[in-house]
C-alpha cells in the first residue's frame, strides 16, 4: 500500500504487538517496536518515524505521559501519535487527545479497517 | 490551840456585821429607790381591766403608771372582782383602789382625794329593736346588774319612787351583765357610761335614754391610811386635768373613742369577694400556666435538642453512607474500567488474528477454514457487542454516562445506520422506506448515542422482520424530534411489551434460538433517550408488526433549559 512509511509501535503486550506488526507489515509499512515508554521515546528520537502507535497501559511510564514527552521533543512535534488502547471508558478518548495524541483507536481493532484508519494520519510523501 | 479559835470567832463576828450592814443598806436602797404600791384591779373596761395578755389596762391604770413613773413607784396589781378588791382594801392587801364612786356611805370607809378622776353615770342598755326608752318601760323586766356595785344600790333607790316591779339579775362582771341581755336572759343591762360606750357594739345593744346616778370616780385608800399617796395622786391629777395635752386626756381619748369601723355594703362585699376570688384564680391559673409553659418550653427544648441530635446523627450517617456510596461508585468505576480493559485485550487478539486469517494475509485458506473462521469472527464480534452493552448499561446505572452534545446533521446519521442495515434486508427481500422531514438542517444532541439508538431499533426491526417493509419517519415539532420505525415483523403480545425495556428481558418463547442478542439493547435505548429528556414508546400487534417511536429535544435552547 504505502511504501517507505516507518511506524513506531509502543506496545508491551507481545500478542498485540505481533498482531499490529503482522498486519501493517503485510501492508508494506516499516515497523519498529518498543515495549515501554522510555525506550519508545529514545527510539523515536533516533529514528523519527512517520507515525507512532501508542498503547496506554505501559510499564513504568503510562501512554499519556509518553505522548506528552514525545510532543515536547522538537524533532517529534509534528509526528502523528495514534493511541491504540483497550481503555474505552468515557473520558479515555478525551484524555488521550488532551495528552497530545492525534488519533484514538479502541481495541479490539478491526483488522479490515485498521490500516486505512492509520493511513489517514499519514502525510503524503 | 487558842489562837486559831480566837481568830475564827473574830472572823464570824466580822462576817455577821458585814451581813447586817449589807441587809440594812439594801433596805434603805429599796425604800429610797422603789416604793411599792399595791393596786387593786378588777374588770371594768375601759376604766380599769386586765387585758387578755394579763396587762393592766384602762384610764385609771394609765394615770397610775404615769404617776408611778414620776414618783419612781413600783406598782403591784392585785386582781379580783369588785367585791374582792374592796375586801382586799379593807384587809390592807392592797394600798389603793381605783375607780371608786363617791358616796356618803363610802366616805366613812375610805379616804378620797379631792379632784375626781372621772365623772360617771349609770345607764340602761337594751337589745337592738326593743323600744325601752323610759323607766316605766322596765316594769316586769329582768334587769342585769353588777353585784354590790354602786349602780345596784342607786338603781334600787332610783326605781323606788316609780313603784315598778323588776326582776334583778346580779352578776359578777359587766361582761356577764351585757352577755345576759345579749343571750336574752335579761331584758336590760345597767352599766356605767364608760363601759357602755365601749361595749354596746360587742353585744349589739343600744343606749336607752334612761340615765341615773351621776357620780365622781376617785382613787381611794382605807380610811385614814396611805394619805400621803392620796396627796400625791391629788397633786398629779390636778396637774393632769389642767393640761389639755397631758397623759390624762390622751388616755381618755384612747379609751373612749369609739372603734370606728366602716361597714361595706353587701354588694361591695360580694363584688370584692368576686374580684378577690377572680384575682386568686387568675393568679393560680397564671402560675399553673406559667409552670405548664415552662414545662412545655422545657419539653420543646428537650425535643429540639433531640431533633438536633438526630439531625446531626442522620447527617453523619448520611455523610458516611455518601462516602461509602462514593467509595462504592469509585470501586465500581475502577472495576468497570478494569473489566473493559481486560476483556478487550484478549478480544483484540481473537478478532485481530481472525481478521488477518480471513483476509488471507497469513496465507491462503480452503473454503471450510474460511467458513469456520467466519463463525469465530461472528461469535467474537457478538461477544464484543455484549461486552460493550454490559459496560454501557453499567455506566448508565452508575451515573457515569455523560452525553456529548454537538450540532450535527441527522440525515448523515440516518444514512450511516441504514447502510449498515440494508445488506441484511436485501438478503430477506425486505424493503426499507425512509420518510424524513428536511425542515431542520441540523440538530443538537449526542450524535454517537442517537446513532446507537437508531441502529439498535433498526437492527431489531431487521432481525424480526422476514417479509414486507420497514418504514422510517422523521418529523419535528417546536421542541421535539420524532422518529418512528415501523416494521411488518412478528410483533409482540401486550403483556410482553411491559417487560420489553427491562435488562435481559428478550422475550423467551423459543425465540432466543432464532434471534440472538444480549437482551440489553432496548434497555440501553430507553435509558439513553431518558437521559436526553426524551422518551421511547412501542405499539405492537402479534403477527402484524411493531411500531417503535422516539422523541427527544433537538434545540440547544430547549436542552439547556
Amino acid at each position: 500500500m504505502n511504501n517507505n512509511y516507518t511506524l513506531l509501535i509502543i506496545e508491551d503486550n507481545p500478542d498485540n504487538y505481533y498482531l499490529m506488526n503482522f498486519l501493517l507489515s503485510k501492508h508494506n509499512f516499516n515497523i519498529i517496536g518498543a515495549n515501554n515508554g522510555l525506550d519508545g521515546i529514545k527510539i523515536a528520537l533516533q529514528k523519527v518515524p512517520d507515525a507512532i502507535l501508542l498503547d496506554i497501559q505501559l510499564p513504568e511510564m503510562d501512554g499519556y505521559t509518553v505522548a506528552v514527552e514525545l510532543k515536547k521533543q522538537k524533532s517529534l512535534k509534528n509526528i502523528p501519535i495514534i493511541v491504540v488502547t483497550s481503555y474505552a471508558m468515557p473520558g479515555d478518548r478525551e484524555k488521550a487527545l488532551a495528552s497530545g495524541a492525534d488519533g484514538y483507536i479502541e481495541k479490539p481493532i478491526n483488522p479490515e479497517t485498521f490500516v486505512s484508519e492509520i493511513s489517514q494520519y499519514l502525510k503524503p510523501k | 490551840m487558842n489562837r486559831p479559835f480566837l481568830y475564827q470567832t473574830f472572823l464570824i463576828i466580822n462576817l455577821k456585821i458585814l451581813c447586817m450592814i449589807i441587809i440594812t443598806f439594801s433596805f434603805v436602797m429599796l425604800n429610797a429607790e422603789n416604793q411599792i404600791i399595791k393596786v387593786g384591779i378588777y374588770n371594768n373596761s375601759p376604766k380599769i381591766f386586765m387585758s387578755p395578755q394579763k396587762q393592766a389596762s384602762g384610764i385609771f391604770i394609765d394615770i397610775i403608771e404615769y404617776i408611778a413613773e414620776k414618783e419612781n413607784w413600783k406598782i403591784i396589781y392585785v386582781e379580783g372582782t369588785w367585791e374582792e378588791c374592796l375586801h382586799n382594801l379593807h384587809t390592807e392587801k392592797i394600798d389603793i383602789m381605783p375607780d371608786v364612786a363617791f358616796s356618803p356611805e363610802r366616805e366613812r370607809l375610805y379616804s378620797f382625794h379631792k379632784t375626781p378622776v372621772l365623772s360617771s353615770w349609770s345607764q340602761v342598755y337594751a337589745n337592738q329593736g326593743t323600744t325601752i326608752n323610759s323607766i316605766l318601760h322596765l316594769e316586769n323586766k329582768t334587769v342585769a346588774i353588777l353585784k354590790s356595785s354602786i349602780q345596784e344600790q342607786a338603781f334600787l333607790r332610783f326605781i323606788e319612787g316609780f313603784d315598778i316591779k323588776i326582776n334583778l339579775l346580779s352578776l359578777k362582771s359587766y361582761t356577764e351583765v351585757f352577755r345576759a341581755v345579749y343571750d336574752k336572759k335579761a331584758d336590760v343591762a345597767i352599766a356605767n357610761n364608760f363601759y357602755g360606750l365601749q361595749h354596746i357594739k360587742d353585744f349589739d345593744l343600744f343606749e336607752t335614754g334612761i340615765v341615773f346616778n351621776p357620780s365622781s370616780l376617785f382613787f381611794v385608800t382605807k380610811k385614814n391610811t396611805n394619805l400621803q399617796i392620796l396627796d400625791t395622786f391629788e397633786k398629779h391629777i390636778q396637774h393632769l386635768k389642767n393640761n389639755q395635752k397631758s397623759e390624762y386626756y390622751k388616755s381618755l381619748n384612747k379609751w373612749t373613742t369609739e372603734n370606728v369601723s366602716y361597714q361595706f355594703p353587701l354588694w361591695a362585699k360580694i363584688f370584692g369577694l368576686i374580684i378577690i376570688t377572680a384575682l386568686i384564680i387568675t393568679t393560680i391559673a397564671g402560675f399553673i400556666l406559667k409552670k405548664q409553659v415552662k414545662l412545655r418550653t422545657k419539653e420543646l427544648e428537650k425535643s429540639n435538642l433531640e431533633m438536633e441530635q438526630k439531625v446531626k446523627t442522620r447527617t453523619k450517617e448520611l455523610a458516611e453512607a455518601m462516602e461509602k456510596a462514593l467509595q462504592a461508585d469509585q470501586l465500581k468505576s475502577a472495576f468497570l474500567a478494569t473489566m473493559s480493559h481486560e476483556l478487550r485485550t484478549p478480544l483484540n487478539s481473537i478478532i485481530g488474528f481472525t481478521g488477518i486469517l480471513i483476509q488471507e494475509l497469513a496465507g491462503p485458506l480452503n473454503d471450510e477454514q474460511k467458513k469456520q473462521l467466519a463463525l469465530v469472527q461472528k461469535s467474537s464480534r457478538h461477544l464484543l457487542a455484549l461486552i460493550n452493552d454490559i459496560l454501557d448499561i453499567s455506566k448508565i446505572e452508575s451515573g457515569q454516562l455523560t452525553l456529548d452534545y454537538s450540532e450535527f446533521n441527522l440525515d448523515e446519521v440516518m444514512e450511516k445506520t441504514t447502510k449498515i442495515i440494508e445488506p441484511i434486508l436485501q438478503n430477506k427481500g425486505v424493503k426499507l422506506i425512509t420518510n424524513i422531514s428536511h425542515k431542520v438542517d441540523s440538530i443538537y444532541g449526542d450524535k454517537r448515542r442517537i446513532e446507537q439508538i437508531l441502529l439498535n431499533l433498526l437492527s431489531n426491526a431487521a432481525k424480526f422482520t422476514e417479509k414486507g417493509d420497514i418504514k422510517i419517519y422523521c418529523t419535528y415539532n417546536k421542541k421535539l424530534c420524532n422518529i418512528v420505525i415501523q416494521d411488518t415483523g412478528i410483533g409482540m403480545e401486550k403483556d410482553e411489551l411491559s417487560k420489553l425495556f427491562k435488562p435481559f428481558s428478550q422475550i423467551d418463547k423459543g425465540l432466543t434460538r432464532k434471534y440472538e442478542g444480549s437482551g440489553l439493547g432496548l434497555s440501553i435505548c430507553k435509558k439513553l433517550i431518558e437521559k436526553m429528556n426524551g422518551n421511547i414508546k412501542v405499539e405492537s400487534t402479534i403477527g402484524k408488526g411493531s411500531i417503535f417511536s422516539i422523541e427527544f429535544p433537538y434545540k440547544k435552547e430547549t436542552i439547556n433549559e
